[in-house]
């Protein structure tokens, strides 16, 4: 790939970038209006609003919705699990210098699967989309620092979610639906070890995705029912209307995060074999599925 | 760019130093959370409203933009204290305290989104995260958010030519190919993502990266009088209402 006619500049430029202050990166300096300019093409610039819709509602809680006790509560939460993560990110790093690059990359790649358009029952909707992929792919610790790096991201720049809400936010869509999703996805994986690997793969990660989002919305009710009880019938009944409202949306874009889910692994394991045996998402011993991958993994049967 | 990023680096006050706007909307963002709603969240609300569209010059239709998904979710959210369920009066039925609730929780909600995104539209991240280190963040980990950041556009950029090329080929015709199109999408930004960031990885060492990421900050002056000056308004804020509060219980 790095034979690519376009590979040293676009290499160049994200170095030069990088290295270039953040102030380079303000709009309007190489278009020399304010039109802000796109870094790779050149021209035009990318909104939220091409890459994503927000037609329907989406399942983060919003700043200052919550009282603050709750939205205090959620945060002592959800620290632990963000602690816990951000301390095996930094071991990571730490370890392996090279590493670092690669997680700035798994964290962007998170971020923008996340702003991703998917269809809907109300038009698109954007939706954590990402969040079962990256538990399976990168282990739900990781995943609980990166989903809240996320989530700080999706407050600032795209008015997703607010800022005292985000260690609840951060507790429904980056530690228990990773979590979940993982679970689900050990445990189809292993019910099903005996099929062959891409039927195997493609339901384990189905439920990862599936679950894992549906999860989220239910810790999301939960989380506004505690806040929010029923006058006549308390948590329980407040939990049947937000989960009722919001059921509306969630379920279909649960299923169909599952399909793109699948879609997307299934692509991955036959453009990107290694990179998944590395991550130990395929088995060691699998057979690459792809004709032109037959030299690599009769090595891999050898070695 | 994204749309609240751009009016960032657009905005007047984007040579504010980051604490002075962090005091000044946090400040508020605190009266509108803590202090009863009615009068805190209209006060909070008209404090903020008028800095930001006089003073820091913020476009009301990046505003409005920004605003209409938080407000989408807060009045879905708030629909559901209208009515209650399971009660003497039947399965589902009108809750007479519903609306004054509902009302409560809006207003409240809608300063502090107010808030939140009036500082989101004039600090560019770029500025906000290498100073987060100051506030006890440990190093490596702003290192590494600082990286996604920059990572991001570049990512969104790929994403967004991606999805171009494939409507052009009706990827997003019917509901089917638009699955199959997010599904290769997702793929696609994988396989370059990894394949960027060894590419860089290569670019950094051919130039003597050892491991650190150091990049030049913009200086900018902070002065303890900005930072008293910026949290005034929230002083004045919480007195009013408080005084409100104690001439109600007066009359």
């Amino acid at each position: 790939m790095s034979g690519k006619p376009n590979a040293p500049t676009a290499a160049d430029a994200a170095v030069g970038k990088a290295t270039g202050g953040g102030s380079d990166a303000a709009p309007g300096k190489a278009g020399g209006g304010r039109r802000p300019v796109s870094q790779e093409t050149g021209h035009g610039v990318t909104t939220v609003h091409e890459v994503l819709e927000v037609g329907s509602p989406d399942m983060h809680i919003a700043e200052g919705y919550l009282p603050w006790q709750h939205a205090a509560a959620w945060t002592a939460v959800a620290a632990p699990f963000v602690a816990h993560g951000v301390r095996s990110l930094t071991q990571a790093v730490r370890a392996d210098p090279d590493a670092k690059l690669l997680v700035g990359a798994a964290g962007a790649f998170c971020f923008v699967l996340s702003a991703l358009k998917i269809p809907s029952v109300s038009g698109s909707c954007s939706h954590p989309t990402g969040a079962g992929l990256g538990a399976v792919l990168f282990r739900p610790p990781v995943m609980a620092a990166l989903g809240s790096i996320t989530l700080l991201f999706q407050a600032l720049l795209l008015a997703h979610g607010g800022l005292t809400s985000l260690g609840a936010n951060v507790f429904s869509m980056a530690v228990v639906g990773p979590w979940v999703a993982y679970g689900a996805y050990k445990l189809v994986r292993s019910a099903t070890a005996s099929l062959d690997e891409q039927t195997s793969l493609g339901g384990a990660v189905f439920c990862a995705a599936a679950l894992g989002s549906l999860a989220t919305y239910t810790v999301t009710s939960v989380q506004l029912a505690l806040a929010f009880p029923d006058p006549a019938s308390g948590f329980f009944g407040s939990f049947a209307k937000f989960a009722g409202i919001f059921s509306v949306t969630q379920i279909p874009l649960a299923i169909i995060e599952g399909l793109i889910t699948v879609v997307i692994v299934r692509l991955l394991s036959r453009v990107n074999p290694d990179q998944l045996r590395r991550l130990g998402v395929l088995r060691r011993n699998s057979a690459a599925p792809a004709a032109g991958q037959a030299t690599d993994a009769s090595e891999e049967k050898a070695g | 760019m994204l749309a609240i990023d751009a009016a960032a680096y657009a905005s007047p006050w984007r040579r504010v130093h980051p604490a002075v706007k962090g005091v000044f909307f946090g400040g508020l963002l605190v009266c509108a959370l803590a202090l009863p709603t009615w009068p805190a969240a209209p006060l909070v609300a008209a404090v903020a409203l008028t800095a930001a569209l006089g003073p820091a010059r913020v476009s009301p239709r990046a505003f409005a933009r920004a605003a209409w998904g938080p407000l989408l979710f807060i009045l879905t959210g708030s629909l559901t204290l209208l009515v209650t369920v399971g009660g003497p009066q039947g399965a589902i039925a009108f809750d007479p305290d519903g609306p004054a609730r509902a009302a409560e929780i809006i207003g409240r909600a809608a300063a502090a989104v107010c808030c939140q995104l009036l500082f989101a539209l004039t600090t560019p991240l770029a500025d906000l995260l290498p100073r987060l280190t100051r506030i006890g963040l440990p190093a490596a980990l702003v290192e590494t958010v600082a990286l996604i950041y920059r990572m991001l556009f570049v990512t969104l950029d790929s994403a967004h030519r991606i999805q171009t090329a494939q409507a052009g080929r009706l990827g997003y015709s019917h509901r089917r190919a638009w699955v199959r199109s997010v599904g290769a999408l997702g793929a696609a930004l994988f396989v370059r993502s990894y394949d960027r960031a060894q590419r860089m990885q290569r670019g950094l060492e051919c130039r003597g990266y050892t491991g650190e990421l150091t990049v030049l900050v913009d200086e900018l002056s902070l002065r303890p009088a900005a930072v008293s000056a910026a949290a005034l308004p929230s002083v004045l804020v919480a007195a009013a209402t408080v005084s409100y509060m104690f001439l109600g219980a007066g009359l």
